[in-house]
């Protein structure tokens, strides 16, 4: 692969920001250029619910611009997402085609998880320790506009994802008015916050230690980088943090601004973003922040640069979305046995018909999450598990899924108990797309199966050995136990298998006397 | 050249006083912003104030600490940007306070300073010199005079207007001098009146004597002509002058006539000769009114007493379109004879008012308040605000009248009145006014024994090594490569632009525009490049002073091309010189940077002394693409690798590098400035340079124009020396050289050490780090430290004084700038950097431009 441009284009709360960044795979990646324009998007989309007309033409025109560059130099590829102020406005669908139309740009509006889920990438591929640090128990905290995401990582796993509605913008058009004075201000904020973490704490905490707090948030960042500009990564001990954070926190915007020179759009969210920092750090006890100079382009580039081989990361962001996955199921009490059964049987399927089903890595992935959450709707009801799963799926975040994604995941884990619907029956109850409905069939095909070979929950079906022969997908298995009910149960759930594939899942058993 | 009119980015065109002086005054300070003050204060947790205050004025090159864009064109973000400087301000007046608490000396103290129109004049003096010099060729002298003459028409549409509208206003704070604004104004006025005499003293004592001695005559009394040169005058008169005059008449049935500044004009008193044929009445009416109306207007304007009843005003305009001297057949053969226009049209005014009688007729000039003022916030379209202000400049207050010192003191009355001019703004003048006329006397063909040998720009030494399957990317990345105009040709970087422009693989080329030049090739490559698909960002800087016509034009006819234009960003001007070409290369995208000290312009790149380099360290691309993306109006980037730009982050830059050579003088370790700039006013940093001297730290200056700064005060600066260079070509470059404790550190850039380069305009500073480069540079600097002929030093008494040669090689800098720059050319594989000096040859005692 010779050396690519990629750009990635960011809409968000407070700026719109397009990168470009060099790919090879000789150099990896690296951002040769940034252009940052500020338009407080999220002023207007958490007070409004829309965009006001002002503020989308500068925005059409900011992004005509960054057309009108990434043409001049050849740009290979680009990916333009919008985060949370255009995910949030309730003209979102309008918005998102006037953008398209008058730019010509592909526009995806990201789910928070899969924004968040960028951030995440962005720091691990741009922070060199990052494997050692993660060692130990940290957090990520990414302080947005309208919510605040924290991720808890401890021995190099993700233990949990949450997203906690209190963002500095949000906050800050919300309850600034309401305040008397500053000081209250804070006080009405320290209050909300603690309440929103508390849940957090006892829920995921625990007595968890949270040595490392790292935070994206551009306006902490901004702040310390011009108090500190000398240090190539942004450490801020809780000493000097709070020092910062008693200057500041009963100024105005405009003080800010001249005192520290910030920008006064950035100036406007320093206060709510080093309220909800300090919280974090009061919660966590960490010892200081690490502020990285990073964006969700990053995360862009990153991916981009891994689909192109470009780089091969010594982290795994899948294992991250399967820990955190894990993590759903250990809380709704999932029979681990079972589901590590159902995961390893299903994934042994799919990688066997990987030229019939033609899927990629990605659905392999969304199938692995299917097997690994199907069972949590047990915990809200025995007799009603395919819906209560469903709802669960369907209010739960998960870390790095779409939308979409998440949709998918969603139905398969409800249609591994039910009756697989058609899709004009499907699309009367729920927004499932045609191309999602036909992954869907495919991987509840494969889920159902796998489910079947584990219907007694004894785990008697193991390293099964997969091969597809005539008009058959032979399901080999090395055992002398009784698969009576196994076998009833895959035959009596074989008809989508068949409908999907055009092919009859048959169980194979070979005792191992006469292996 | 030491000629002023382009580099109007210095001491004649610089901004309003009005707002110098007001931030000056406003900021009681000096540049110190110790140390001690940064830290104690960044650790201070309970002062809100003083932490932000550390992190506002004391953050260092890397990022300065200011983040208020000065891309964004809002009115908040101006605002704020204001308000930044002055709590910068603020910072360093309290750090300073705090300073000079401790050492007992207060390095603002205005007795430590000169003013700056003072020290501008002063500058004039010295150009003055070199056309009193006799050591020069006459064509020369001619040259630097014409010189004198153009800066000080500049001076008075500008620095003097400046303060004539701080007068009007009512303004009474001090400058950085400790005078007001009147009092300034009378000091100029006081010195101006003798600088114009000089001026003419000089012409007419030395100058014409030495004219004639060459067989040059210019006949100044036209009865001196043979019947042979009259007879030839006339017939020129009535072919080709004649035809182009409009006088005009002034009555009170018509306002008096629009004056355009700098216009030369003969202001004549006429009256009516009674007619008595019938075959003139339509004449005889149209004078009997004139009379009747002329008359009027003396009874209510004059009331009667200033003119005699029966006398009129009228005027014309000498026009520009034709030569200033007029070539008469010589009666000697070798020799030539000329006659001034003006004085051909007071012979022929009776030809002009038929049916008059004229009284007296005699040239005037006048001088009106050019600077050119625009509420950008309230502007929606700058191009057209600039066209419409322009426009006006014609109708601004007279601020100066010079007019022949024979004229009818009727006349001159009547003049003063209708355009309102004060005694002290009266110039009577000994010869002919407006002597920029002597630049086309220099510019005639013929008489190259009375010019000096004309020097032809040489090839860059690093550039003439290529081959043919070579290009100028190729050589740019084997190696950085530094070029020294005039001395070095301009070819170069025409050259990248235009290269680029055809170049398959070049993607983008972003560029500043200043000034260029008439038929600038670097436009016109633009142009091209945009027709050939690439992506061209101009920003053309439409405030720059003189050339808003000019750069209009450009942005236009480059708009039209395809390119994209900037016209400047609101409230700054943006005078940094950065060039940027983008590649797409086999081994990714790389990035070509020319990054200079003077415009791109490829016509004053023969006649000024300015520094450039080119470079594709990834670094300086990356940086200029903030630079430009900065202009383009999106944020500023969060931090520069290389570039220190004003006016965020360039003023505390300088700081840093001062106050490190502080320390290294405390240290006992090599502690020395030198820089060389066009002009020294800025108080803070003449503060920040005091202290210095005071902790030891040597320090060379060499500054062509204003120097605010004095030398040789006890305590305060006497490890400091002036010195200013006025030669054939005109001083531009800035270069500066810290001896950072041994590890020397050489850094050129677009600004001087002016409040208005470091707070009002865009400007860029870079490091030399390829160390052939930094040497060469610093090669320049200790050239002109050498300088015994062409230098003037500042001394304790304030006044420059040539060097004393005595005991010492004759050396002159840019000759030996010129000789080494051919000997390089022609021994390209040996480019030997000489640290050593040639000595003139003692019997010419001149500047050997050969």
């Amino acid at each position: 692969m010779a050396v690519k441009l990629f750009a990635s284009i960011m809409i968000g709360s407070s700026e719109t920001e397009m990168k470009i960044y060099e790919v090879s795979p000789k150099k990896g990646f690296h951002m040769i250029d940034c252009m940052t324009r500020r338009i407080d998007l999220g002023l207007d989309a958490y007070e409004r619910g829309s965009i006001s007309p002002q503020k989308l033409d500068r925005l059409v025109e900011t992004l005509n611009e960054f057309g009108e560059i990434m043409q001049g130099l050849r740009v290979d590829s680009y990916r333009m997402v919008g985060t949370s102020a255009l995910r949030e406005i309730k003209t979102g669908l309008v918005t998102h085609d006037i953008i398209e139309r008058r730019t010509g740009l592909k526009l995806l509006i990201l789910s928070n998880t899969e924004q968040r889920f960028l951030d995440y990438k962005a720091i691990a591929s741009q922070t060199e320790s990052f494997e050692q640090v993660i060692k130990k128990g940290t957090a990520i905290v990414d302080i947005g506009g309208s919510s605040l995401q924290i991720s808890v990582f401890d021995k190099d796993k993700l233990i949990t994802t949450q997203n906690v509605r209190i963002g500095k913008i949000a906050t800050r058009s919300r309850f600034y008015p309401l305040a008397k004075n500053n000081e209250h201000f804070e006080k009405i904020l320290a209050e909300l916050l603690d309440h929103e973490l508390y849940g957090f704490e006892k829920l995921y905490q625990k007595d968890r230690r949270i040595n490392t707090l790292i935070a994206t948030n551009k306006e902490l960042q901004t702040l310390f980088s011009t108090l500190y500009p000398n240090r190539p990564v942004l450490t801020v001990t809780r000493e000097e943090f709070d020092s910062a954070y008693n200057s500041i926190v009963y100024m105005n915007a405009e003080e800010i601004t001249e005192r520290y020179s910030i920008p006064f759009d950035l100036a406007q969210a320093l206060v709510p973003s080093a309220i909800i920092c300090k919280g974090l750090l009061d919660m966590f006890e960490s010892d200081g922040v690490w502020l990285p100079d990073v964006s969700i382009g990053d995360g862009l580039a990153y991916d981009y640069a891994v689909a192109n081989k470009a780089v091969s990361s010594a982290h795994s962001f899948d294992e991250d979305i399967l820990a955190a996955s894990r993590s759903i199921a250990k809380r709704y009490k999932s029979h681990q046995p079972h589901i590590r059964n159902v995961e390893e049987n299903s994934l042994a399927i799919f990688d066997k018909m990987k030229k019939i089903h033609n899927l990629g890595k990605r659905e392999r992935l969304l199938l692995q999450i299917s097997a690994i959450l199907h069972n949590c709707g047990k915990y809200i009801s025995l007799t009603d598990v395919a819906d209560c799963a469903y709802n669960i799926l369907l209010v739960t975040e998960i870390i790095g899924l779409s939308q979409s994604e998440q949709r998918i995941v969603a139905n398969i884990i409800r249609f591994n108990t039910l009756d697989f619907p058609y899709y004009e029956e499907l699309s009367q109850t729920t927004n499932v797309s045609r191309e999602e409905y036909i992954v869907i069939a495919k991987l509840t095909a494969i889920l159902k199966a796998a489910n079947a070979l584990d219907r007694s929950h004894h785990q008697r079906v193991t390293d099964i050995r997969v091969s597809v022969k005539g008009d058959e997908v032979i399901l080999g298995v090395l055992s002398d136990k009784d698969l009576t009910l196994e076998r009833g149960t895959l035959e009596e759930k074989d008809s989508l298998f068949e409908e999907v594939y055009n092919l009859k899942p048959v169980l194979h058993q070979t005792s191992t006397a006469r292996k | 050249m030491a000629k002023n009119t382009s580099d109007k980015s210095s001491e004649v065109k610089t901004g309003t006083s009005k707002s110098s002086a007001s931030k000056s005054s406003a900021s009681k300070s000096s540049a110190s912003k110790s140390s001690a003050s940064k830290s104690s204060a960044s650790k201070s947790s309970a002062s809100k104030s003083s932490t932000s205050k550390s992190s506002t004025a004391g953050s260092s090159a890397s990022r300065g600490g200011a983040a208020v864009s000065a891309a964004v064109p809002s009115s908040q973000g101006k605002d704020a940007s204001a308000k930044l400087r002055e709590e910068v301000r603020k910072v360093i007046r309290e750090a300073n306070e705090s300073t000079v608490q401790a050492k007992g000396i207060d390095f603002t103290d205005p007795a430590y300073y000169t003013n700056r129109e003072l020290s501008w004049l002063d500058f004039n003096y010295r150009i003055l010199n070199e056309a009193r010099d006799k050591s020069n060729p006459l064509f020369e002298r001619l040259n630097f005079l014409a010189i004198t003459s153009s800066n000080l028409d500049e001076f008075f549409m500008v620095r003097v207007a400046s303060l004539k509208d701080m007068v009007h206003a009512g303004y009474t704070k001090p400058d950085l001098a400790g005078l007001s604004a009147e009092k300034q104004l009378e000091l100029v006025e006081k010195k101006c009146h003798e600088l114009i005499e000089k001026q003419y003293s000089t012409w007419n004592r030395s100058l014409l004597p030495a004219m004639q001695a060459e067989k040059m005559n210019l006949v100044t009394n036209l009865e001196d002509l043979s019947p042979k040169q009259k007879k030839y005058l006339d017939q020129y008169f009535m072919e080709k002058v004649y035809p182009v005059l409009t006088p005009t008449a002034f009555d009170a049935s018509r306002p008096f006539p629009l004056v355009r500044n700098k216009s030369l004009n003969i202001g004549a008193l006429i009256s009516v000769r009674e007619t008595d044929s019938e075959k003139d009445s339509a004449r005889a009416t149209f004078a009997m009114n004139l009379k009747k109306n002329g008359e009027k207007f003396l009874d209510q304007g004059a009331k009667g007493k200033s003119l005699k009843k029966g006398l009129m005003f009228a005027t014309v305009q000498v026009p520009g379109v034709l030569p200033r001297a007029i070539q008469v057949p010589s009666e000697e053969e070798g020799s030539m004879c000329a006659v001034l226009l003006e004085d051909a049209i007071v012979a022929n005014m009776d030809k002009l008012f038929a049916g008059y009688d004229v009284v007296c007729a005699h040239p005037y000039r006048i001088t009106r308040n050019a600077d050119l003022t625009i509420d950008e916030d309230d502007t929606d379209d700058l191009l057209e605000e600039i066209q419409e202000k322009i426009k006006r400049r014609q109708w601004g207050e007279v601020i100066r009248f010079e007019y022949e010192d024979s004229m009818d003191p009727k006349l001159l009355k009547l003049l003063r009145r209708e355009l309102d001019v004060r005694d002290e703004e009266l110039y009577p003048i000994q010869g002919p006014l407006d002597l920029t006329f002597l630049f086309k006397v220099y510019r005639m063909s013929g008489f190259d024994h009375l010019r000096a040998k004309p020097y032809t720009p040489q090839n860059v030494p690093d550039l003439m090594h290529m081959k043919e399957d070579e290009d100028l990317f190729s050589m740019i990345r084997k190696k950085d490569i530094f070029l020294s105009h005039p001395y070095q040709t301009f070819d170069p970087v025409v050259r990248l632009i235009s290269d680029a422009a055809e170049d398959p693989d070049t993607l983008a080329i972003k560029m500043t525009l200043y000034r260029v030049s008439g038929h600038s090739p670097i436009v016109a490559a633009l142009a091209r490049a945009a027709e050939n698909g690439k992506q061209v960002t101009v920003l053309v800087e439409l405030k720059a002073r003189f050339d808003e016509e000019n750069n209009i034009q450009w942005a236009e006819m480059l708009e039209k091309a395809g390119c994209h234009v900037i016209y400047g960003l609101v409230g700054l001007k943006t005078h940094s010189k950065i060039a940027l070409v983008v590649r797409r290369e086999e081994d990714g995208i790389r990035r070509y940077v020319h990054l200079g000290t003077g415009n791109y312009n490829d016509s004053t790149a023969k006649l000024y002394t300015d520094c450039g380099l080119m470079t594709c360290r990834d670094a300086y691309g990356e940086d200029a693409t903030a630079v430009f993306n900065m202009l383009s109006g999106y944020s500023e980037p969060k931090h520069w690798n290389r570039l220190h730009l004003a006016p965020i982050w360039l003023r505390d830059s300088f700081y840093s590098l001062i106050d490190r050579e502080i320390r290294h003088a405390k240290a006992n370790e090599p502690a020395h400035i030198i820089a060389k700039m066009n002009s020294l006013c800025d108080r803070d940093i003449i503060a920040k340079l005091y202290e210095a001297s005071s902790a030891g730290v040597k320090i060379d200056l060499i500054i062509r124009g204003i120097c605010c700064l004095k030398t040789g005060i006890p305590g305060v600066s006497e490890n400091i020396t002036v010195r200013s260079i006025v030669g054939t070509f005109l001083e531009h470059a800035r270069i500066f050289s810290f001896a950072n404790g041994g590890n020397e550190e050489v850094y050129m850039g677009s600004a001087d050490w002016m409040p208005r380069n470091l707070d009002r305009r865009v400007e860029i500073l870079f490091p030399l780090e390829d160390r052939e480069c930094a040497a060469k540079a610093r090669h320049i600097l200790d050239v002109q430290l050498a300088d015994t002929l062409k230098a003037h030093e500042l001394k304790s008494s304030n006044q420059y004084e040539k060097i004393d040669k005595r005991g010492k090689a004759l050396i002159g800098a840019q000759a030996t700038l010129m000789r080494e720059a051919v000997e390089a050319a022609k021994n390209p594989d040996n480019p030997k950097q000489t640290r050593t000096f040639t000595p003139a040859e003692k019997k010419t005692k001149t500047e050997n431009l050969s």
